[in-house]
């Protein structure tokens, strides 16, 4: 086990320093005086030369390229090229109230969906089935900003229930800020629950059709038994690959989400700092996704391995 | 429990076979809703003026007039018909979208392909690649790829196909890496054919059903990247009706229950959206029961 | 479909309440929205402590009776006429409750695969002890007896075995493991399905054993599903010949395999290499025609477009239920049976028997010092140790072994597809050729070709088999265009395959004609050796009769050598001229055929000849080995087979390595044990 550990370990700094390379490769893709792009046209000279100076942009790319690669495993990202002040400052406080409002959708859609998913495994190709799987498919096909937008519509401005922005005022209390965050977070949830519930499905149709379902069945234990012991233990594995992967999905979607519900999360600041080319805080915004990602992906290894037997006792030889 | 085996005698009963497959999938209600949104939109790009009652850019008296008898969809808020709009802004992403979708998969088989072949430290190389570029959302990297390259149609169709070819790439990968331990490309290599011979004319063909899929798929995720880019402001610039653009412009005035203009473009996308992806599933369904 | 079932003759002689009775039995799977019938009107009972088995080829319905006895049926499947009763009770009109009572507390099922059989997240107790706790015994109790069930199926250990995971286990251990859960409640009913298809053979003897000896403790009435007609005939008190979802001749075993009454059943035996037939003495008989598709209307003789006696009665009217002999336990399903005498035997095909190399007959292969050693991890992996072989022209080395036992990696350290090790080499006619296949010449190719085990897996399904051919044709004899074309459809013409079988995909052929394709393919360029991987281990018996035939007579007109690469004893008998028996990598034994089944014996061989489960009824000793053959990466010292051998001589074989010792002319073994020893340890009781 710890050396399964050591080398998904292993693995993930190697896929972050690609990560990062891949992202410092983007971002000076194009040579240019990132000073003079921030301060604008009309700028002194000697104030583009005093910010090049100051953000190390003045420097040979090699080093620069040094440096974005140290901050990843310090988790310092150095100053935002607009206002200053140091990137972590900017990107973990955003980073909280983007956990806040994925946390909300994931905790009304994994239990539903997985529930849904279930239920239509065990009733495959009959009509609520059908409609289970139709269903998902176009609620997950639908981008996340469109169902914001509709929600809004319809709830926010038609029906008056939920809020229009979602930044709850200072001093708000936790279900006062469920009030702000239920109508982004259910906009997300729409499109996760078909794309969970159709990978629960798949997984339980798989775990059904198996062998070792048919002993269970052929022992004469109950319907209740089969899917409690048998059924449901060897469709957890997929079922947790996929929502830990989803993580990804997640943070895709909370962009449109949080543009829409003017929410300041991460989805935000990333935005914000495209559109005012602020390198450092774009890169260390990026990185942190990756690196969320990336934790979020060997935990649930770990958590398959510990469900899986096999892995569990193989790789540790 | 084996079934029967095929037999030449059972031939024309399973070319029928073959056929009653299409014409179950034709049959499908999902698929024909499919098929018909999606042509209806296709018509709205070819013909735009056929359809819509008033030029796109055309700007009426009236500004933020609802829905009603002269105007179905209403106005915006610089008196544009919204009709008009939501229908010629179909031409850019019904370009956009499966131009990226093709070229995605295209790279995307190549690379599988020698991935899943040569294996090796091609394949290690590759895939830790791969796996960086999953770490990141789709369109987190493509905001930020069309924030240094800059917006245009190209620029937007290069990086959604960059962003997918390692998708394909997966996928292809995992079909031939099935393929390659089966004894008819042991067989080739006993007669001496080259890699590439092997790769492209023994394994590609055996591994298309997997890759129509993912084309259909992708097509699907494409429009839904478009779109969404398009909405962050990586799209083209305002004027134009592009939905996501539209949906980008107008959902600020919501609070002050301006709805239309943001809604029908956003019903736009989502109707766009789920009958690419109803396709895909009935086409789905399909190869992958044969 | 018609009603005239024998459920009167098929009743068992012993008059007690049978067990298992199924009448008249009628089942259809729903293909595409029109059902197709798979069983025709099925109707045999079994007693309880009586054991039955159904034999036929694929597809016939043995299978789907066998899940039918316990209503347990694809969803697309359904019972439409007829009953199963067990204990006198109706399945077909139990409810979903009281069926799961009856599968808990009445009937049991072992299964083909146990690796999938076993839930792999489970530890092995766990699963055990579920079937106890199920029979509303507490977990204590549960826990007690499970350790009792697994004594019962001989596991020494059984504390140690239920602390483990399935994928922890041999195929052996998994399939005792599936045993003792069938048996936990005692059943009323046990049904077998292929219990042992994928076990070594040796395994396969012990899991046998095992069931034989269980049988007799209890009462159970046994349903056993086999391809295997020796397995049936070692464990069967009597059995049904299945055909196209129809039972064509019952009776007991032994009778209705050594005096078949109905044509079909003749066709099965006679397309089998028994009592020791060799090639030299006449061609396997193959049944003609089809099996017809499920579904298909047959609404007179199920059989009647393959008998070879069939006759205008047999093409109107459906036959009769015919009594055999008196005593009322035996039955055909045929107008004639008073006609089977005059079936045919087929002729005399083969008149070659080609013996090792000599002066006269030289050597076209030569492996000197083969090995090959895999690397994984850090561990290596020896898979083929100093292997020495030679092969003549128009000769046939059998190569057997069980599994691990690196006959495959043979056949590819031959061809070069895995490169053997350096320090050893393999010569084609007296020339050292290159390690690998991508290192060979042309020619060097040309002349080595294989056939594999699985033709689905060995035809590219995309290509036609035009296409297929063709490319071989151009690739291995540089011949283009037109000349190609010819040459393929001389090929095609040689194999028995018509010019329409050209245009077709492999998926549109049957086993056996997928086979001929890929034997057509190895013989593109007039190959001078042709490696056979198990190549027709994947096919039913009648269609093997067919394509072992092909073989023969190919090698007649071509002088083509054969490494026939296999796991039947009566296979490799009926086509080698020599044999080779390997075991963890190294030969142990080799000599003419005869030599090696008249003994004397590495005892390793005389235990893999025990094992084999004869269709003749032969009484054969068995030998019994201890333990499970080791993993190759970590091989017992001095001779490999000490720890399992019955003959094992302490302080000798587990310290020195035997010499591939010649004990006859040709025939050479691995043994420390002498020669005049082991012929008197290994003779044949008398009979």
């Amino acid at each position: 086990m710890k050396r399964f550990i050591l080398k998904r370990v292993a693995s993930m700094v190697v896929t972050l320093w690609l990560l990062s390379t891949i992202v410092f490769m983007v971002v000076n893709v194009l040579p240019g005086n990132v000073a003079r792009k921030v301060l604008g046209g009309q700028a002194l000279e000697e104030d583009v030369i005093r910010l090049n100076a100051r953000l190390g942009t003045d420097k040979p790319l090699l080093e620069q390229y040094w440096t974005s690669i140290r901050r990843i495993f310090t988790l310092s990202f150095g100053d935002s090229y607009k206002s200053q002040v140091p990137v972590s400052d900017i990107i973990f406080p955003a980073l909280g109230r983007s956990a806040k409002l994925a946390l909300l959708a994931f905790i009304i859609t994994i239990p539903l969906s997985i529930a849904a998913g279930i239920y239509a495994a065990r009733r495959q190709d009959k009509p609520i089935d059908r409609a289970i799987v139709t269903v998902g498919l176009s609620t997950s096909a639908i981008p996340e900003f469109v169902t914001a937008t509709v929600l809004l519509v319809v709830f926010a401005v038609k029906l008056n229930l939920g809020k229009v922005y979602a930044n709850p005022p200072d001093g708000v209390g936790l279900f006062g800020q469920l009030e702000y965050l239920l109508l982004p977070a259910l906009a997300m949830s729409i499109a996760y629950f078909g794309y969970i519930a159709r990978m629960t499905r798949a997984g339980v149709i798989g775990a059904l059709h198996a062998d070792f379902t048919r002993t269970a069945v052929m022992k004469g234990l109950s319907q209740g038994q089969v899917m409690r012991r048998h059924v449901l233990r060897n469709a957890m594995a997929p079922t947790i690959v996929v929502i830990s992967t989803s993580v990804g999905y997640l943070i895709g979607g909370i962009v449109g989400v949080e543009k829409v519900f003017n929410y300041a999360g991460l989805g935000q600041t990333m935005l914000d700092a495209v559109n005012k080319s602020d390198i450092p805080v774009l890169q260390g915004a990026v990185l942190l996704v990756g690196i969320i990602y990336m934790v979020s992906t060997l935990l649930a290894d770990l958590f398959i391995a510990y469900l899986n037997p096999r892995v569990r006792l193989e790789k540790s030889r | 429990m084996s079934a029967t085996q095929p037999t030449t005698s059972g031939l024309s009963e399973r070319k029928q076979a073959r056929r009653e497959n299409w014409r179950l999938i034709v049959r499908r209600p999902a698929f024909i809703v499919g098929v018909a949104i999606v042509l209806f939109w296709v018509i709205c790009a070819l013909f735009p003026d056929f359809i819509a009652p008033h030029h796109p850019l055309d700007y009426r008296t009236g500004k933020h007039l609802p829905p009603g008898w002269g105007h179905l969809f209403g106005t915006d808020s610089t008196g544009r018909d919204v009709l008009s709009r939501v229908v010629a802004g179909a031409r850019d992403v019904l370009r956009i979208a499966p131009a990226a979708a093709i070229l995605g998969v295209f790279f995307g088989v190549i690379l599988g392909l020698l991935q899943g072949y040569l294996g090796g430290w091609v394949d290690l190389l590759a895939s830790r690649i791969v796996e960086a570029f999953l770490s990141l959302p789709v369109v987190l990297v493509g905001l930020l790829a069309i924030t240094t390259l800059g917006r245009s149609n190209v620029v937007v169709i290069g990086v959604v196909a960059v962003l997918f070819t390692p998708i394909v790439a997966r996928t292809v990968r995992a079909a031939v890496l099935a393929e390659r331990e089966l004894d008819y490309v042991t067989s080739a290599k006993l007669r001496g054919e080259s890699k590439a011979f092997i790769m492209f004319r023994e394994i590609l063909p055996n591994v298309s059903g997997p890759i129509i899929v993912e084309l259909t798929v992708r097509m699907g995720y494409a429009v839904f990247t478009v779109a969404t880019l398009s909405f962050l402001g990586a799209g083209p610039p305002p004027p134009s009706p592009d939905w996501g653009v539209q949906v980008s412009d107008t959902y600020n005035n919501l609070i002050a229950d301006f709805w239309w203009p943001t809604f029908f473009p956003a019903m736009a996308i989502a109707s766009l959206v789920i009958a690419v992806s109803l396709i895909a599933d009935s086409v789905q369904s399909v190869l992958e029961a044969s | 479909m018609s009603k005239n079932a024998p459920t009167t003759l098929g009743s068992n002689p012993t008059k007690l309440q049978p067990a298992l009775s199924v009448e008249d039995l009628e089942v259809v799977y729903t293909v595409r929205g029109v059902d197709r019938a798979v069983l025709r009107g099925v109707s045999f009972s079994v007693a309880p402590g009586e054991a039955y088995g159904l034999v036929g080829e694929s597809g016939c319905g043995k299978s789907t009776t066998a899940y039918a006895a316990l209503r347990y049926l694809p969803s697309n499947g359904k019972i439409v006429g007829g009953h199963v009763r067990v204990g006198g009770r109706d399945l077909t009109e139990m409810t979903d409750d009281e069926l799961q009572q009856f599968r808990a507390h009445e009937a049991s099922m072992v299964y083909q695969d146990p690796s999938q059989a076993l839930n792999p997240t489970l530890r092995v107790g766990k699963q055990i002890i579920e079937s106890f706790t199920l029979l509303g015994h507490d977990n204590a109790t549960a826990a007690t007896m499970a350790v009792e069930a697994l004594k019962k199926v001989r596991i020494a250990d059984p504390t140690r075995v239920m602390d483990r995971y399935p994928f922890q286990l041999s195929g052996g251990m998994q399939q005792r493991v599936v045993i003792a859960m069938a048996l936990a409640c005692n059943p009323t009913l046990l049904v077998l399905d292929e219990p042992t298809t994928g076990l070594d053979a040796t395994v396969e003897a012990e899991v046998l054993d095992l069931v034989r000896v269980l049988r007799q403790e209890s009462d159970a009435a046994v349903l056993l599903i086999a391809h295997n007609l020796g397995i049936i005939r070692g464990l069967c008190d009597r059995v049904g010949v299945m055909y196209a979802g129809r039972i064509v001749e019952e009776g007991p075993s032994a009778q209705v395999f050594d005096d078949p009454r109905h044509p079909y059943t003749v066709g099965l035996l006679r397309s089998l290499p028994r009592h020791g037939v060799r090639k030299t003495e006449r061609a396997l008989a193959t049944i003609p025609g089809i099996l017809p598709l499920i579904g298909s209307d047959l609404p007179t003789c199920v059989y009647v477009d393959r008998c070879p006696i069939a006759t205008d009665l047999c093409r109107t009217t459906m036959p009769p239920v015919v009594p055999v002999g008196n005593k009322g336990d035996r039955f055909t399903l045929c107008h004639h049976p008073d006609q089977i005498a005059a079936i045919e035997e087929p002729a005399v095909s083969v008149n070659i028997s080609v013996l090792a190399p000599s002066d006269e007959n030289p050597g076209v292969l030569e492996l000197s010092h083969v090995s090959k050693t895999f690397k994984q991890r850090n561990l290596s992996i020896p898979a083929l140790v100093d292997v020495e072989l030679d092969l003549a022209v128009g000769e046939t080395l059998g190569i057997v072994g069980e599994s691990g036992s690196g006959k495959s990696t043979l056949a590819k350290a031959i061809l070069g597809i895995e490169a053997a090790d350096s320090g050893g080499s393999v010569s084609l006619d007296g020339r050292v050729v290159m390690a690998s296949t991508v290192g060979r010449t042309a020619d060097d190719k040309r002349s080595m070709q294989m056939i594999f085990q699985n033709p689905d897996s060995a035809l590219n399904r995309s290509w036609s088999v035009r296409h297929i051919l063709t490319r071989s044709v151009e690739k291995l004899t540089n011949i283009k265009g037109d000349a190609a074309n010819q040459r393929v459809e001389q090929l095609a013409e040689h194999l028995r395959l018509t010019p329409r079988h050209l245009d077709l995909k492999p998926r549109q052929l049957s086993g056996g004609l997928k086979q001929r394709v890929a034997i057509a393919r190895a013989f593109a360029g007039d190959p001078r050796i042709v490696v056979c991987d198990e190549p027709t281990s994947a096919l039913d018996v009648s269609v093997q009769a067919a394509i072992l035939n092909l073989l023969a007579d190919l090698q007649t007109e071509q002088k083509t050598s054969y490494v026939f690469i296999t796991h039947d004893m009566g296979v490799v008998r009926y086509l080698a001229d020599r044999i080779a028996v390997m075991y963890l990598g190294r030969i142990q034994e080799i000599g003419p055929t005869d030599d090696v089944f008249n003994g004397p014996n590495h005892p390793y061989t005389e235990a893999l000849l025990s094992a084999i489960p004869s269709v003749d009824g032969e009484i054969v000793t068995r030998i019994r080995l201890e333990g499970e053959i080791p993993s190759p990466a970590n091989p017992p010292s001095g001779c490999v087979f000490h720890p399992r051998c019955p003959r094992v001589i302490p302080g000798v074989c587990e310290v020195t390595e035997p010499p591939l010792r010649e004990v006859s002319p040709g025939h050479a073994m691995r043994c420390h044990i002498p020669v005049a020893e082991l012929i008197e340890l290994q003779r044949k009781p008398s009979k």
